[in-house]
Protein backbone atom coordinates (compact mmCIF):
# COMPACT_ATOMS: atom_id res chain seq x y z
CA UNK A 1 0.00 0.00 0.00
CA UNK A 2 1.41 3.58 -0.79
CA UNK A 3 0.26 5.49 1.94
CA UNK A 4 2.17 2.77 4.43
CA UNK A 5 5.19 3.32 2.00
CA UNK A 6 5.57 7.15 2.11
CA UNK A 7 4.94 6.07 5.84
CA UNK A 8 7.95 3.99 5.82
CA UNK A 9 10.09 6.14 3.94
CA UNK A 10 9.66 9.24 6.18
CA UNK A 11 9.67 7.11 9.68
CA UNK A 12 13.57 7.77 10.45
CA UNK A 13 12.90 11.30 10.34
CA UNK A 14 9.59 11.04 12.68
CA UNK A 15 11.71 10.65 16.20
CA UNK A 16 13.23 14.35 14.91
CA UNK A 17 10.09 15.88 14.14
CA UNK A 18 8.75 14.54 17.74
CA UNK A 19 11.63 15.80 19.95
CA UNK A 20 11.69 19.64 17.81
CA UNK A 21 7.97 18.97 18.29
CA UNK A 22 7.85 18.57 22.03
CA UNK A 23 10.78 21.40 21.97
CA UNK A 24 8.15 23.69 20.76
CA UNK A 25 5.61 22.58 23.12
CA UNK A 26 8.15 23.40 25.91
CA UNK A 27 8.35 26.63 25.02
CA UNK A 28 5.10 27.63 24.73
CA UNK A 29 4.41 26.12 27.97
CA UNK A 30 7.71 28.11 29.86
CA UNK A 31 7.18 31.26 27.92
CA UNK A 32 3.91 32.20 29.26
CA UNK A 33 1.53 32.36 26.23
CA UNK A 34 -1.73 30.33 26.45
CA UNK A 35 -1.45 26.82 25.97
CA UNK A 36 -4.46 26.64 23.81
CA UNK A 37 -2.74 29.96 21.52
CA UNK A 38 0.49 28.08 21.41
CA UNK A 39 -0.74 24.69 20.03
CA UNK A 40 -2.60 26.10 17.23
CA UNK A 41 0.46 26.88 16.36
CA UNK A 42 1.41 23.41 15.19
CA UNK A 43 -2.25 23.29 13.50
CA UNK A 44 -2.30 26.34 11.89
CA UNK A 45 1.54 27.18 10.53
CA UNK A 46 2.79 23.50 10.66
CA UNK A 47 6.20 24.77 10.27
CA UNK A 48 8.89 24.48 13.47
CA UNK A 49 11.70 27.09 12.79
CA UNK A 50 8.85 29.66 12.17
CA UNK A 51 6.23 29.01 15.04
CA UNK A 52 9.46 29.32 17.75
CA UNK A 53 10.31 32.61 15.55
CA UNK A 54 6.95 34.40 16.68
CA UNK A 55 6.96 33.12 19.97
CA UNK A 56 10.62 34.20 20.37
CA UNK A 57 9.63 37.66 18.60
CA UNK A 58 6.39 38.31 20.57
CA UNK A 59 7.90 37.08 23.65
CA UNK A 60 10.57 40.21 23.20
CA UNK A 61 7.54 42.32 22.79
CA UNK A 62 8.10 42.90 19.45
CA UNK A 63 4.71 44.12 17.20
CA UNK A 64 2.63 41.53 15.57
CA UNK A 65 3.86 42.27 11.78
CA UNK A 66 7.39 41.91 12.74
CA UNK A 67 6.93 38.37 14.52
CA UNK A 68 4.25 37.54 11.09
CA UNK A 69 6.82 38.88 8.27
CA UNK A 70 9.78 36.93 10.20
CA UNK A 71 7.85 33.68 10.02
CA UNK A 72 6.92 34.34 6.35
CA UNK A 73 10.60 34.79 5.78
CA UNK A 74 11.72 31.64 7.10
CA UNK A 75 8.77 29.54 5.32
CA UNK A 76 9.63 31.29 1.86
CA UNK A 77 12.17 28.18 1.58
CA UNK A 78 8.20 26.20 1.02
CA UNK A 79 7.58 28.29 -2.11
CA UNK A 80 10.83 26.56 -3.42
CA UNK A 81 9.80 22.84 -2.83
CA UNK A 82 6.21 24.10 -3.96
CA UNK A 83 7.98 25.03 -7.03
CA UNK A 84 10.32 21.87 -7.38
CA UNK A 85 7.28 19.33 -6.64
CA UNK A 86 5.18 21.33 -8.96
CA UNK A 87 5.65 18.56 -12.19
CA UNK A 88 5.22 15.79 -9.51
CA UNK A 89 1.45 17.16 -8.30
CA UNK A 90 0.60 18.26 -11.94
CA UNK A 91 -1.67 15.13 -12.30
CA UNK A 92 -3.12 15.63 -9.12
CA UNK A 93 -7.26 16.54 -8.45
CA UNK A 94 -7.48 20.47 -7.37
CA UNK A 95 -8.76 19.11 -3.63
CA UNK A 96 -5.60 16.66 -2.93
CA UNK A 97 -3.19 19.84 -4.05
CA UNK A 98 -4.97 21.79 -1.36
CA UNK A 99 -4.83 19.01 0.95
CA UNK A 100 -0.87 18.01 0.61
CA UNK A 101 -0.44 21.47 0.51
CA UNK A 102 -1.18 22.31 3.82
CA UNK A 103 1.15 18.91 4.79
CA UNK A 104 3.96 20.42 3.00
CA UNK A 105 7.36 20.26 5.26
CA UNK A 106 10.82 20.47 4.38
CA UNK A 107 11.18 16.69 4.91
CA UNK A 108 7.65 15.71 3.64
CA UNK A 109 8.79 17.71 0.34
CA UNK A 110 12.28 16.22 -0.06
CA UNK A 111 10.92 12.84 0.66
CA UNK A 112 8.20 13.30 -2.06
CA UNK A 113 11.17 14.54 -4.65
CA UNK A 114 13.38 11.63 -3.60
CA UNK A 115 10.79 8.98 -4.54
CA UNK A 116 8.83 10.55 -7.10
CA UNK A 117 10.83 8.52 -10.14
CA UNK A 118 9.19 5.27 -8.35
CA UNK A 119 5.92 6.30 -8.54
CA UNK A 120 4.72 7.55 -12.56
CA UNK A 121 1.27 6.70 -11.70
CA UNK A 122 -0.41 10.03 -10.04
CA UNK A 123 -2.84 7.90 -7.79
CA UNK A 124 -0.31 5.51 -6.30
CA UNK A 125 2.09 8.75 -6.01
CA UNK A 126 -0.53 11.08 -4.01
CA UNK A 127 -0.82 8.20 -1.41
CA UNK A 128 2.66 7.90 -1.06
CA UNK A 129 3.12 11.46 -0.52
CA UNK A 130 -0.28 11.90 1.64
CA UNK A 131 1.41 8.49 3.84
CA UNK A 132 4.61 10.36 4.71
CA UNK A 133 3.17 14.07 4.94
CA UNK A 134 0.67 12.86 7.49
CA UNK A 135 2.54 10.96 9.44
CA UNK A 136 5.45 13.21 9.38
CA UNK A 137 3.27 16.17 10.54
CA UNK A 138 1.42 13.95 12.65
CA UNK A 139 4.33 13.87 15.25
CA UNK A 140 4.47 16.66 15.21
CA UNK A 141 1.50 17.39 16.57
CA UNK A 142 1.89 14.77 18.87
CA UNK A 143 5.44 15.87 20.40
CA UNK A 144 4.02 19.78 20.72
CA UNK A 145 1.16 18.30 22.68
CA UNK A 146 3.57 16.23 24.62
CA UNK A 147 5.93 19.16 25.07
CA UNK A 148 3.50 21.69 26.48
CA UNK A 149 1.83 18.66 29.28
CA UNK A 150 5.25 17.63 30.10
CA UNK A 151 7.52 21.04 29.91
CA UNK A 152 11.24 20.84 29.46
CA UNK A 153 11.71 17.17 30.28
CA UNK A 154 14.88 16.85 28.03
CA UNK A 155 17.66 18.42 29.53
CA UNK A 156 19.58 21.27 27.71
CA UNK A 157 22.76 19.83 28.42
CA UNK A 158 21.35 17.43 25.27
CA UNK A 159 21.10 20.06 22.91
CA UNK A 160 18.66 18.49 20.64
CA UNK A 161 18.82 21.41 18.33
CA UNK A 162 21.55 19.79 16.47
CA UNK A 163 18.31 17.43 15.50
CA UNK A 164 17.37 20.49 13.06
CA UNK A 165 21.23 20.17 11.19
CA UNK A 166 21.00 16.30 11.41
CA UNK A 167 17.72 16.10 9.91
CA UNK A 168 18.81 18.05 6.87
CA UNK A 169 22.24 16.52 5.89
CA UNK A 170 20.32 13.24 5.92
CA UNK A 171 17.83 14.69 3.72
CA UNK A 172 20.92 16.20 1.35
CA UNK A 173 23.56 14.30 1.30
CA UNK A 174 22.73 10.79 0.40
CA UNK A 175 21.53 11.65 -2.65
CA UNK A 176 23.22 14.61 -4.14
CA UNK A 177 25.16 13.28 -6.81
CA UNK A 178 25.24 15.48 -9.85
CA UNK A 179 28.24 18.01 -10.14
CA UNK A 180 25.77 20.93 -10.43
CA UNK A 181 23.51 19.68 -7.34
CA UNK A 182 26.79 20.01 -5.59
CA UNK A 183 27.96 23.58 -6.71
CA UNK A 184 24.21 24.86 -5.82
CA UNK A 185 24.97 23.02 -2.14
CA UNK A 186 27.92 24.49 -1.54
CA UNK A 187 27.45 27.66 -2.96
CA UNK A 188 24.47 27.77 -0.58
CA UNK A 189 26.41 27.09 2.06
CA UNK A 190 28.72 30.07 1.37
CA UNK A 191 26.40 32.42 1.27
CA UNK A 192 24.30 31.83 3.72
CA UNK A 193 27.51 32.60 5.80
CA UNK A 194 28.46 35.72 4.13
CA UNK A 195 25.29 36.89 4.58
CA UNK A 196 24.72 35.92 7.95
CA UNK A 197 24.16 39.52 9.40
CA UNK A 198 21.40 40.54 7.18
CA UNK A 199 17.92 40.60 9.08
CA UNK A 200 14.93 38.56 9.50
CA UNK A 201 16.87 35.40 8.50
CA UNK A 202 17.03 36.48 4.67
CA UNK A 203 20.69 34.56 4.14
CA UNK A 204 18.62 31.01 4.06
CA UNK A 205 16.04 32.20 1.56
CA UNK A 206 19.20 34.23 -0.73
CA UNK A 207 21.56 31.35 -0.71
CA UNK A 208 19.30 28.97 -1.49
CA UNK A 209 18.43 31.47 -4.58
CA UNK A 210 21.95 31.72 -5.35
CA UNK A 211 23.10 28.40 -5.04
CA UNK A 212 20.39 27.29 -7.73
CA UNK A 213 21.20 30.13 -10.03
CA UNK A 214 25.20 29.61 -10.06
CA UNK A 215 24.38 25.52 -10.03
CA UNK A 216 22.69 26.20 -13.16
CA UNK A 217 26.05 27.75 -14.82
CA UNK A 218 27.27 24.30 -14.41
CA UNK A 219 26.88 21.75 -17.06
CA UNK B 1 -4.75 36.72 21.61
CA UNK B 2 -1.86 38.11 19.81
CA UNK B 3 0.13 35.32 19.44
CA UNK B 4 -3.06 33.35 18.26
CA UNK B 5 -3.45 35.95 15.93
CA UNK B 6 -0.05 35.80 14.52
CA UNK B 7 -0.28 32.31 14.12
CA UNK B 8 -3.76 32.84 12.21
CA UNK B 9 -1.83 35.56 9.77
CA UNK B 10 1.60 33.58 9.48
CA UNK B 11 -0.23 30.64 9.03
CA UNK B 12 -2.38 31.98 6.18
CA UNK B 13 0.38 32.95 4.54
CA UNK B 14 2.43 29.97 4.61
CA UNK B 15 -0.35 27.98 3.53
CA UNK B 16 -0.61 30.11 0.25
CA UNK B 17 3.33 29.59 0.29
CA UNK B 18 3.14 25.90 -0.06
CA UNK B 19 0.34 26.09 -2.71
CA UNK B 20 2.37 28.87 -4.61
CA UNK B 21 4.59 26.61 -7.24
CA UNK B 22 2.16 23.82 -7.13
CA UNK B 23 -0.91 26.00 -8.43
CA UNK B 24 1.53 28.76 -10.65
CA UNK B 25 3.57 25.70 -12.19
CA UNK B 26 0.70 22.96 -12.28
CA UNK B 27 -0.27 23.00 -15.21
CA UNK B 28 -0.73 19.29 -17.17
CA UNK B 29 1.63 20.63 -19.81
CA UNK B 30 5.50 19.22 -20.18
CA UNK B 31 8.37 21.62 -18.72
CA UNK B 32 11.41 22.93 -20.79
CA UNK B 33 14.09 21.36 -19.58
CA UNK B 34 16.04 23.82 -18.78
CA UNK B 35 12.83 24.07 -16.03
CA UNK B 36 13.39 20.70 -14.69
CA UNK B 37 16.92 20.66 -14.37
CA UNK B 38 16.46 24.71 -12.11
CA UNK B 39 14.02 22.12 -10.03
CA UNK B 40 16.47 19.76 -9.31
CA UNK B 41 18.74 22.22 -7.35
CA UNK B 42 15.98 23.67 -5.50
CA UNK B 43 16.32 20.56 -2.82
CA UNK B 44 20.06 20.69 -2.41
CA UNK B 45 20.45 24.37 -2.80
CA UNK B 46 17.80 24.49 0.16
CA UNK B 47 18.54 22.03 2.48
CA UNK B 48 22.44 23.22 2.26
CA UNK B 49 21.52 26.69 3.43
CA UNK B 50 19.22 25.91 6.42
CA UNK B 51 22.30 23.10 7.18
CA UNK B 52 24.92 26.21 7.34
CA UNK B 53 22.27 28.39 9.04
CA UNK B 54 21.74 25.98 11.97
CA UNK B 55 25.43 23.97 12.02
CA UNK B 56 27.94 26.66 11.22
CA UNK B 57 25.64 29.58 12.89
CA UNK B 58 23.86 30.49 16.16
CA UNK B 59 21.58 32.63 15.91
CA UNK B 60 23.15 34.75 13.53
CA UNK B 61 26.80 34.30 15.12
CA UNK B 62 29.62 32.30 14.63
CA UNK B 63 29.26 28.61 16.69
CA UNK B 64 32.00 28.50 19.08
CA UNK B 65 33.80 24.61 17.35
CA UNK B 66 32.22 21.92 19.30
CA UNK B 67 30.49 18.60 18.91
CA UNK B 68 28.04 19.90 16.63
CA UNK B 69 30.85 20.20 13.86
CA UNK B 70 32.28 16.91 14.93
CA UNK B 71 29.24 14.62 14.79
CA UNK B 72 27.78 16.67 11.43
CA UNK B 73 31.26 15.43 9.87
CA UNK B 74 30.48 12.15 11.16
CA UNK B 75 26.93 12.08 9.76
CA UNK B 76 28.10 14.00 6.53
CA UNK B 77 30.88 10.89 5.89
CA UNK B 78 28.25 8.08 7.04
CA UNK B 79 25.90 9.52 3.95
CA UNK B 80 28.34 9.40 1.79
CA UNK B 81 29.60 5.75 2.36
CA UNK B 82 25.98 4.15 2.60
CA UNK B 83 24.03 6.75 0.83
CA UNK B 84 21.15 5.97 3.45
CA UNK B 85 19.09 8.44 5.06
CA UNK B 86 18.56 6.07 7.86
CA UNK B 87 22.00 4.82 8.83
CA UNK B 88 23.14 8.82 8.56
CA UNK B 89 20.49 10.06 11.44
CA UNK B 90 21.38 7.33 13.40
CA UNK B 91 25.25 7.58 13.00
CA UNK B 92 25.16 11.27 13.41
CA UNK B 93 22.89 10.78 17.02
CA UNK B 94 25.38 8.19 18.19
CA UNK B 95 28.27 10.74 17.30
CA UNK B 96 26.84 13.51 18.60
CA UNK B 97 25.35 11.61 22.22
CA UNK B 98 28.62 10.10 22.35
CA UNK B 99 31.02 13.43 21.99
CA UNK B 100 28.48 15.09 24.70
CA UNK B 101 29.20 11.92 26.99
CA UNK B 102 32.68 12.75 26.69
CA UNK B 103 32.61 16.25 27.70
CA UNK B 104 32.69 18.22 24.16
Amino acid sequence: MDFAAGARAIAPLDPGSFLFGLAFGALVQVSGFNIWAGMSGSLLVVAGASQIAIIETLRIGAPLAIAVLTALVINARLALYSTALAPAYSAFPRRWKFGLAYLMSDQAAVISLNYQDRYPNPVRRRWFILGASLTFSLTWWLGTVAGIVLGPVIPSAWQIGFIVPLMFIALMVPHVKHRAEVVAALVAVVVALVLKDIPLGLNVIVAALVGIGVGRLVK
Amino acid sequence: MMLLLAFVLAGLGTYLIRLSGVMLLGGDRKLPESVTKTLRLIAPAALAAIIANALLLDGGAWRGFSAWHLAAIVAIGVALWTRSMGWTLVAGAAAFAGLLVLGL
